[in-house]
């Protein structure tokens, strides 16, 4: 593997736009090519608050450190630049977006990828799609439903992973993808997640998640402990595992600076 | 040798009873006594202002310069229909029937000929008049919009100078639709045209009645009186599609009668124009009728819309679902102005409204009110309304997904107003209202 990182996160500080507290309080983190790091934490350890400054959510802000993407500073660009630059992120709640189709938004997305006055071919995009969808065995009919308008749990997560699948990013951040789906539904994900990462072995993904279980079924390279804003503990796999026998309390007592 | 006609100069024309007469020079006498009849009230009514309720918003004694337009008597030149409303004929698909009308004069009505065989009528509706059809004669500006309807029905009444008459005999089932095709040219006119359809028991018919013309330096007014009716247990579809130019003014009288176990429903779509007025009164009068009221509008620039609806369930057992759906941008203004009631007796009544408005810019404007006047104690009625803006989750999560800023907002006015033409899917039109859209947010957006 290259040993160039894909992502390299230094000294991170952010906060939520416009108020006083840093929640990230300089967050250090390396992903290299093909690699899959899991980042686990309990809740309020800013875990979330970290996918949401990769993807340049407006309402939160870099107040200290660097985010490079593959040569570039991340923190300059506009989120559909970042989209373009091969970043994608799986929402913890994707919003509806009502009347506009899954297969609508994916040919809208593709098509913001080409050069000016360059057209999608429809026919290729719907070869594309269709092929997709049988790769993570979904029914087609799902693509013409509503962009997360009424969808289950599991539903909204099955459209995260089949729009990772088109568009096909270098850097996949899962952003608690395994809360609230029951195990069938954790299944779908991980076996989404699996495929593609077969499909193309260079794709780094960073797994953010609280529980081990979604450990179970996508084995990641590194585990980083996340808890108050830092990465207090990092390690091979082994390290969720101790998490799952003993929980955050140790870390919580005693890596409190 | 012929001797040349001395060049001639023609009065200029104004909406007064000399209008009146010399509209109504050919007609029978039954019609020009109800022409007559017509302005009479017209002249006995005065202008709604802006102190009645539902005028409130819409100040049509400063937008409209009734004393200033000149009515559209003679119809079109005779020269070729223009470039533009022959591109949008193009556009659509499969017709079972076209009428073109150019300046309030139908230029040609063509039908399947196997529809005529079964006895359909599709006809300029002044050739039906003048032809003494005793549909027409009992139809006509008498139980759906007649000139007591109020000043500018009458007005309507008494100036008409053509328009569509269709009649679909009983278990006649048309499945494509019949479309007409307006073309307005010239500014400063006043154009009243009038539709009248009449769909017998157990037919079928939809109906796409699309208004066009160029932008225009000085107001232009497009008038339509739309009479609908479907007899026990028909079917009919009637859509709106208001495309004109800048400086028109659109203003349209419908009213629906929906008699047992019929269906009749409507979509109006207000993309052009500059200023748009629609009042739309559903009538249930059977158990068992049903009618879908849906509307689509887009603003831009200092566009005014201004929708004015009521749904009357006379009968007990029938269905009412409105939705008007509104996108409003720079400094355009949209009304709805909506209205249930209930009459009594009529129990077992089930009806909605909903109007949604999606604000895109600082100064745009929704206004809406929506009402409810319940008379029976046994009904099922809901309404609501809602004013938003685009919400910032929405675009950030298709930015995220790679669409600039532009891009996204045009998807997410898309969707917002596209699920209204979900709900009346009609050859030709899906596609042309999306496409009008997508041109409208080009030019805002880019």
């Amino acid at each position: 593997m290259n040993d160039r990182p894909i992502l390299s996160v230094t000294g991170l500080g952010a906060r939520v736009a416009e108020e006083d507290s840093d929640i990230l309080k300089g967050v250090d983190l390396a992903i290299r090519p093909g690699e899959i790091h899991a980042i686990m934490g309990p809740n309020g350890s800013g875990k979330s608050t970290l996918a949401k400054v990769i993807a340049g959510h407006p309402g939160y802000e870099a107040t200290t450190g660097s985010v490079v993407f593959q040569g570039e500073n991340l923190l300059e660009m506009e989120p559909d630049e970042r989209a373009q630059a091969g970043v994608f992120i799986a929402f913890q709640y994707p919003v509806a977006i009502p009347g506009v189709s899954i297969a609508n938004f994916l040919r809208t997305a593709l098509q913001a990828r080409l050069e000016n006055g360059d057209e999608l071919d429809l026919f290729d995009f719907q070869e594309l799609l269709m092929e997709r969808m049988e790769l993570l065995h979904m029914e087609p009919s799902f693509a013409q439903r509503a962009v997360n308008d009424g969808f289950s749990g599991g539903e909204k997560k099955r459209n995260e992973i089949l729009q990772m699948a088109v568009l096909k990013p270098s850097l996949a951040v899962m952003d608690e993808t395994d809360s609230g789906l029951d195990i069938d539904a954790l299944k779908v994900v991980a076996h989404g997640v699996n495929t593609l990462k077969a499909e193309n072995p260079a794709m780094s993904v960073l797994l953010i998640t609280h529980y081990q279980r979604m450990l179970n079924y996508i084995t990641p390279d590194v585990v980083h402990v996340m808890v108050k804003g830092r990465i207090v503990e990092s390690g091979g796999p082994e390290v969720a595992t101790g998490l799952e026998e003993r929980g955050y309390e140790e870390y919580r007592r005693a890596r409190v600076v | 040798m012929t001797r040349m006609a001395p060049p001639r100069e023609r009065a200029v024309r104004a909406l007064n009873r000399d209008a009146v007469l010399e509209t109504g020079l050919a007609d029978p006498a039954w019609l020009k006594a109800r022409r007559e009849e017509a302005w009479d009230v017209y002249m006995a009514t005065p202008l709604p202002s802006t102190r009645s309720e539902e005028w409130r918003y819409t100040d049509v004694a400063r937008m409209l310069p009734l004393d200033r337009l000149e009515p559209n008597l003679e119809g079109a030149d005779g020269g070729p229909i223009p470039d533009a409303l022959l591109h949008s004929m193009a556009q659509d698909r499969t017709s079972a029937g076209r009428v073109v009308d150019v300046d309030g004069s139908v230029v040609s009505a063509e039908m399947d000929p196997e529809l005529t065989a079964k006895g359909v009528v599709l006809c300029s509706l002044r050739e039906a008049a003048r032809s003494g059809d005793p549909v027409v004669e009992s139809l006509l500006a008498t139980r759906a919009v007649p000139a007591s309807d109020g000043k500018f029905p009458a007005l309507n009444a008494a100036l008409w100078t053509d328009g569509v008459f269709l009649r679909v005999p009983r278990d006649v089932r048309l499945e494509e639709p019949i479309r007409l095709s307006r073309w307005v040219s010239r500014p400063g006119t006043a154009t009243f045209s009038r539709i009248l359809i009449v769909a017998e028991e157990l037919s079928q018919v939809s109906f796409v009645d699309e208004v066009m013309s160029p932008d225009f330096g000085s107001t232009s007014l497009v008038s339509t009186a739309v009479e609908l009716f479907s007899r026990g247990g028909a079917h009919v579809q009637y859509v709106s599609l208001q495309r004109m130019g800048r400086g028109g003014f659109y203003l349209a009288s419908q009213r629906t009668l929906a008699e047992r176990d019929s269906t009749l429903d409507t979509l109006n779509v207000a993309l052009g124009g500059s200023i748009g007025r629609v009042d739309l009164n559903a009538r249930l009068l059977g158990p068992g009728a049903n009618s879908d009221m849906l509307g689509l509008y887009f603003g831009d620039d200092d566009q005014h819309f201004d929708f004015n609806t009521s749904q009357d369930h006379v009968a007990p057992d029938a269905h009412s679902d409105l939705l008007y759906k509104g996108a409003l941008d720079g400094s355009a203004r949209g009304v709805f102005r909506g209205v249930i009631r209930v009459h009594e007796g009529a129990q077992r009544t089930d009806a909605y409204q909903t109007n949604r408005n999606l604000i895109l810019s600082d100064d745009a404007i929704a206004t809406s009110l929506p009402n409810l006047e319940i008379g029976a104690d046994d009904v099922r009625c809901s309404h609501g309304a809602t004013v938003g803006q685009l919400d910032a989750e929405s675009l950030f999560y298709l930015m995220s997904r790679g669409m600039d800023r532009a891009q996204a907002e045009r998807l997410v006015v898309l969707g917002f107003l596209g699920e209204v033409l979900k709900r009346l899917p009609l050859g030709g039109v899906t596609e042309k209202v999306i496409e009008a859209i997508k041109a409208k947010l080009r030019q805002v957006r880019e």
